[in-house]
């Protein structure tokens, strides 16, 4: 019963954006390790750097991404804590084949919603997961929905408007 | 207005738009090579001690580490202003400073490698608070800077760089003045612009003397510049400049992250990524500095000031690269600001055992101003004069001038912003909620609102030289090549934009080069709202330039003189009868046509941006909220409409307005630690927290280039912070000077506190 | 993060056997916000060699009334608390008090359970080791306390007892006012203790091979009115300043019960009994509000720095009564 996990299988599957990894566990650069977090294993392992580091201690949601469902910090999650979990990057939200893009990452792109835009794939993120919740909310709704994203550059005025934009476009 | 310009003026998409939100767009953190090592850095714990003795044996072995230098390995390789500070030294001068650097196969063999260098220090007592700094016996920092003082003078302004304001006769000025007022100002809270993206470098160095570069600066050029300095100009570097997580001016000095990836480089051979961490950035990266002003103003009762005397003590924490400019800067500034013919303003940069202080939006006029308008405030109320009058009678006007930082005088000649103040005014409702000094606008049960204004504007819009060129291709397209990198203004797409108007090409023709010095000319980078003006003009000339070789060369084809033709389009036709044209592919498909552009430094412009806002005070609590911001100014000309507005809205972040509310780095002031280097205990403005904006912006056109447009970004944080002291002074009925007003001093204002110093603790 | 061994436990047992085994090296791991920062930071005196992840335990995450208690499990989440009917019906002040909790990713993360044992925010005991070192305290088996005389704006205003740091718990203010017992569960049994009593000066009440397994509270019944107040600089992602949290019940005009609790402003929630005692009989009025918040503080002693959070307290509670 003892650190089974790591026992009876040396493997750990994660699906990102609908693409199924089998991770080997270890210290290799294509291997995770335990202290690897999700945020790590996205971009240095995966090669998915759209997904940002910036405060690293879970406070600024530029590492946003989409787990199951709900908004998760990846700097604050371990990797091997995600065994069989399905996770939606913002590398995800564009159409796999076409390249045509999410109408929120459109809508992002018509209002200029992003400066220097270090901190938008984790905007966008927890825009997309509040939208699949509640696609027609209230600038407050918004608000609190990104209530968690860090931007020193004061997008926030552009990113409301074009979640907004966003959400009458999907009803 | 907009139907004057084909794309200046209208809304169109980012360049980058598609990468940046599919997560695309390449920062610096976001690069990989092959064989690459991380480098760390192993920072002292000490405010000030001696190094004694480095055991770096036990972290040598570790497997995976490819080189761990010290003081003792590397070259004397120095920054600052003057030229003094070692890029690892033997004396460490803050908690923090770097003491050996590490370079291993990963970040986690580089971090684990740092816990086995041994040091031993010699621990030196510190010295945190610049008067004492100046006491004759404080701690020295450094044998170059006698007293903790550090030498005026900015080298790169000239030989007459502006080191104080002094003019006419600041006792006859206090002779005519109605009312004098004087007393000890502070803006000493550190904001720390704090970009999401932390500082980084990737270094490559190639044996004997070069060295390749990528940076995440605002300004990638000068980065050349700056470590060919450092590195005792005989080091030859590229700097490759890709897009840039926000600056707001900090990384356009990122030599000590550069210099340790380039010397991790060149002690193993392979590429070097040192980023730093957040804590880093807080604790270790460069912050404003911190000023203290002892002064005394004459003021007579129809706002005219007459005299400004006193002492502005700039602290710069341990090192300063920039603080002499922003001193020249403020000094200049601040004449902007107030028309006044007698001055003594004497500052002083004082060295102390804290993290540097560096550039910062602002840039040393929102340091001073954050002071000096209080001080004046209190003169307006003895005098009864409303602070918007008295701003915008006070603020330069065509004809009148300054002393800018090169010690010139200039003469202004732009427009006059009175009309955009009045704007911005009406749009506020500023003579309704104008109550007079100290009256609150409304009262509510426990809550009270407050207004406040203030101003800022800069001559810096046309500093330093910009270089540019623009190459056109036979298949009717153009590359610009400036060294200019996105850091969020937009401004790699308006100069796309620019060079399009002038060649009348669909944006999508045109093109700008990477930010690789390698390949673009000097450039001296979006600082002080230069972009518009002074690289749009360079780039405006070398696209004017191209086009004129284009006709010289067409001409004859079309058996005309090159002034009769015109193009669009990629077609090249004579003025006046369309029909007559050639495309320019006729320039023959084995040949470009290669224009450039050079911008020479003008200071006889100045941008300007008011900023009024409303705060509503709890008086139960001390809790500041800020309601409502208008901000009114003149650009000339609109480039990009969304692109402007983001501009102007950033005065809430990178250390703006709240600085004024709840921003401050956190220095313990016994032992030289920062106790809030992290994005929880740093503050910043959340969404819920936003408060209603309008940019009241006119277009008066300029005299600058051609599209008689002015830049105005960098100083959106500026006329804030003491609006928002302003504003909670009369939302409460007292005086309040303290930045950041948190609820502590709200309260004590009010003399709420009952509670003295009681037996410490709790139990 | 420096390496350190991953188990995932699949029943209460073996995460326990584990921290047996361990003997005081191995940490549980739930929503991971505060661990993870801890293990960044590497502030702590004994860096872990294992994290023992529970979130793969099943089962225990539940919200339900069971007879005449509210239970929830300590692997509830944040978001799910403030989410639940159940909770923002009957017992808001715990929904209200969890959706106070940093931001929306944070909430989707962290558990009940972790946010009661979750470290506390002193920033000199948090210093990350990686800027020069990690400052000593108390708690990591040194003298000397920088925060009693160094800048303690955030610090206790009472019950500190060498250790100034306050308990950075929201949820344990609501659960202090709603009556609410934490259960503990170790190799050798099961026991449950008063919220207020869970939280030490020097640490928690969890002693070496324990943890929270379930969080109770006596079922509501009849008209309360419950509030929760949190004073921050700026609202979300800050820990308190000071918080309060109140259940009242006022028949026919007149406080039949008070429950008041404080937070932020010791190492645990503070139940102001003087103020409940005084109170109940009375019509709550702003000026037995006021009176009552008064009484509250009278034991207050605080530091240098934070007698602002004295006048906080107050109004907090003023409000709360009121509102």
């Amino acid at each position: 019963m003892h650190g089974q996990a790591i026992e009876k299988n040396n493997m750990l599957h994660l699906t990102v954006n609908g693409k199924r990894y089998a991770l080997e566990q270890g210290s290799r650069s294509d291997q995770v390790a335990p202290e690897h977090t999700l945020a790590y294993t996205l971009r240095e392992t995966l090669g998915l750097t759209g997904t940002k580091v910036s405060c690293d201690e879970g406070a600024c949601g530029a590492c946003t991404v989409i787990m199951d469902g709900k908004t998760i910090l990846s700097c604050m999650t371990l990797t091997i804590e995600c065994d069989g979990n399905s996770i939606t990057t913002i590398e995800g939200l564009s159409d796999p084949t076409t390249k045509k893009l999410d109408p929120l990452q459109q809508a992002f792109i018509d209002h200029t919603a992003f400066q220097c835009g270090f901190c938008t794939p984790g905007m966008i993120m927890s825009a997309k997961a509040l939208l699949r919740e509640n696609p027609a909310p209230t600038e407050e709704e918004v608000k609190e929905a990104l209530a968690g994203n860090f931007c020193r550059c004061i997008s926030h005025y552009h990113v409301v408007k074009a979640v907004m934009a966003a959400s009458v476009k999907s009803r | 207005m907009g139907d004057k310009y084909r794309f200046i003026g209208k809304a169109t998409p980012r360049r980058d738009a598609t990468e940046i939100v599919t997560g695309g767009t390449r920062y610096l953190n976001d690069i990989q090579m092959p064989d690459m090592l991380y480098g760390k850095v192993l920072r002292s714990p000490h405010p000030h001690a001696l190094i004694k003795r480095i055991d770096k044996h036990q972290a040598l072995a570790l497997p995976g580490v490819k080189a761990v230098l010290t003081w003792e390995d590397v070259p004397d390789w120095r920054g600052g202003t003057p030229r003094h500070t070692r890029v690892l030294d033997r004396k460490v001068r803050f908690v923090g400073d770097a003491v050996a650097l590490v370079a291993a196969a990963t970040e986690g063999i580089a971090q684990e490698a740092l816990g086995l260098i041994a040091v031993e220090y010699e621990v030196l007592p510190a010295v945190f608070d610049m008067e004492e700094a100046l006491k004759p016996d404080a701690p020295q920092l450094y044998e170059e800077y006698p007293g903790n003082r550090v030498t005026p003078g900015m080298p790169f302004f000239g030989l007459n760089s502006l080191t104080e304001i002094v003019m006419g006769d600041v006792e006859q000025g206090f002779g005519q003045a109605d009312v004098i007022t004087e007393g000890q100002f502070g803006y000493e809270n550190l904001p720390n612009p704090l970009p999401p993206e932390p500082p980084g470098a990737i270094a490559l160095w190639e044996e004997p003397n070069r060295v390749t570069v990528w940076v995440s600066n605002q300004a990638s050029y000068m980065d050349k510049i700056t470590l060919y300095h450092v590195m005792n100009r005989h080091v030859e570097t590229r700097s490759i400049g890709g897009p840039c997580g926000g600056s707001f001016g900090s990384k356009f000095m990122s030599w000590q992250v550069q210099s340790y990836a380039a010397l991790l480089s060149r002690a193993t051979g392979k590429p070097v990524k040192l980023i730093l961490t957040k804590e880093e950035h807080l604790a270790v990266f460069t912050m404003r500095p911190a000023s203290r002003m002892r002064a005394k103003v004459g003021m007579k009762k129809d706002g005219t000031v007459t005299a400004v005397e006193g002492t502005w003590l700039v602290d710069t924490g341990y090192y300063s690269m920039t603080t002499q400019a922003q001193v020249a800067v403020g000094c200049g500034e601040v004449q902007i600001m107030v028309r006044c013919p007698n001055w003594a303003l004497q500052p002083v940069i004082v060295c102390t055992n804290r993290n540097a202080s560096g550039i910062v939006r602002g840039f040393g006029g929102q340091e001073l101003k954050c002071m000096l308008i209080p001080l004046l405030s209190l003169a307006m109320e003895k005098l009864a004069i409303d602070p918007f009058e008295f701003l915008k009678k006070n603020y330069v006007k065509p004809g009148d001038g300054y002393v800018w930082r090169d010690g010139n005088w200039y003469t202004y000649r732009g427009v006059d912003y009175a009309a955009a103040m009045e704007k911005g005014a009406r749009t506020f409702g500023w003579k309704e909620k104008w109550k007079g000094w100290l009256k609150p606008t409304a009262i509510n049960g426990a809550t009270r609102r407050g207004v406040g204004v203030g101003v800022h504007g800069n001559a810096d819009i046309g500093e330093d030289a910009s270089e540019a060129y623009v190459r056109l291709h036979p298949d009717g397209t153009a590359m610009l090549f400036s060294c200019v990198t996105e850091h969020g203004t937009g401004q790699r797409s308006n100069f796309i934009k620019m060079v399009a108007e002038v060649l009348q090409l669909p944006l999508e023709s045109v093109s700008l080069a990477p930010a690789d010095s390698l390949i673009n000319p000097y450039e001296f980078g979006p600082a002080g709202s230069r972009g518009t003006y002074a690289i749009g003009a360079a780039a405006i000339r070398a696209a004017e330039d191209a086009k004129g070789k284009l006709f010289e060369l067409l001409a004859p084809l079309l058996k005309t003189r090159p002034e009769e033709l015109d193009t669009a389009d990629g077609i090249v036709f004579v003025k006046g009868n369309p029909e007559q044209k050639i495309p320019w592919r006729a320039m023959s498909i084995d040949r470009t046509i290669t224009g450039f552009g050079r911008f020479e430094p003008d200071y006889t412009l100045s941008n300007c941006m008011m900023s009024f806002v409303e705060v509503e005070v709890d008086t139960e609590t001390g809790k500041v909220t800020l309601l409502r911001v208008v901000n009114a100014t003149d650009v000339g000309q609109v480039i990009d409409p969304p692109g402007l507005a983001g501009q102007l809205n950033g005065c809430l972040g990178s250390g703006g307005i709240d600085s004024a509310i709840f921003e401050e780095t956190v220095l313990d002031r016994s032992t030289g630690h920062i106790l809030n280097a992290n994005l929880i205990d740093y503050k910043w403005r959340t969404f819920p927290e936003l408060p209603t904006i309008d940019n009241v912006v006119m277009e008066t056109p300029f005299p600058s280039h051609r599209f008689h447009a002015v830049g105005v970004g960098e100083i959106a944080t500026s006329p804030g912070p003491s609006a928002i002291l302003m504003a909670i002074s009369n939302a409460i009925g007292t005086w309040l000077h303290a930045y950041p007003a948190t609820p502590e001093r709200v309260l004590a204002a009010l003399g709420t506190l009952s509670h003295g110093e009681k037996k410490r603790g709790g139990a | 993060m420096r390496p350190f061994t991953h188990y995932d436990a699949h029943a209460v047992e073996e995460a326990l056997t584990l921290l047996k085994r361990y003997n005081g090296r191995a940490v549980l791991n739930a929503g991971g916000t505060d661990l993870l920062s801890a293990l960044k930071g590497e502030y702590l005196l004994h860096y872990p060699e294992a994290i023992i992840n529970i979130k793969t335990i099943p089962d225990l995450a539940y919200i339900r009334e069971d007879g005449d208690m509210l239970r929830i499990g300590a692997l509830a989440r944040l978001s799910d608390v403030v989410n639940s009917p159940l909770l923002r019906k009957r017992y808001n002040a715990l929904a209200e008090a969890a959706y106070s909790v940093a931001t929306p990713q944070v909430r989707n993360m962290a558990t009940l359970g972790g946010n009661l044992c979750q470290d506390i925010r002193c920033w000199y005991y948090r210093y990350p080791r990686h800027i020069g070192g990690p400052i000593g305290c108390l708690r990591k088996g040194n003298k000397a306390c920088l925060a009693a005389t160094g800048d303690n704006r955030y610090h206790a205003i009472m019950g500190g007892k060498g250790c100034f740091a306050v308990c950075p718990s929201d949820t344990a203010v609501a659960l202090a006012a709603l009556n609410g017992r934490i259960k503990i569960v170790g190799t050798r049994g099961e026991r449950s203790v008063p919220v207020t009593d869970f939280f030490h000066p020097l640490g928690n009440e969890l002693k070496r091979g324990e943890m929270v397994r379930e969080i109770e509270v006596p079922r509501i019944t009849g008209m309360v009115r419950q509030t929760f107040l949190k004073f921050t600089l700026r609202r979300p992602v800050d820990f308190a300043i000071v918080s309060v949290a109140s259940v009242i019940a006022v028949p026919r005009g007149r406080c039949r019960e008070a429950r008041i609790a404080l937070g932020a402003v010791g190492p645990a929630p503070v139940r102001a009994t003087a103020a409940e005692e005084w109170l109940k009989g009375k019509p709550i009025s702003e000026a037995t509000a006021a009176e009552a918040a008064t009484a509250a503080l009278t034991g207050a002693r605080p530091l240098r720095m934070n007698s602002y959070k004295v006048e906080i307290a107050k109004t907090l509670i003023k409000r709360a009564l009121t509102s």
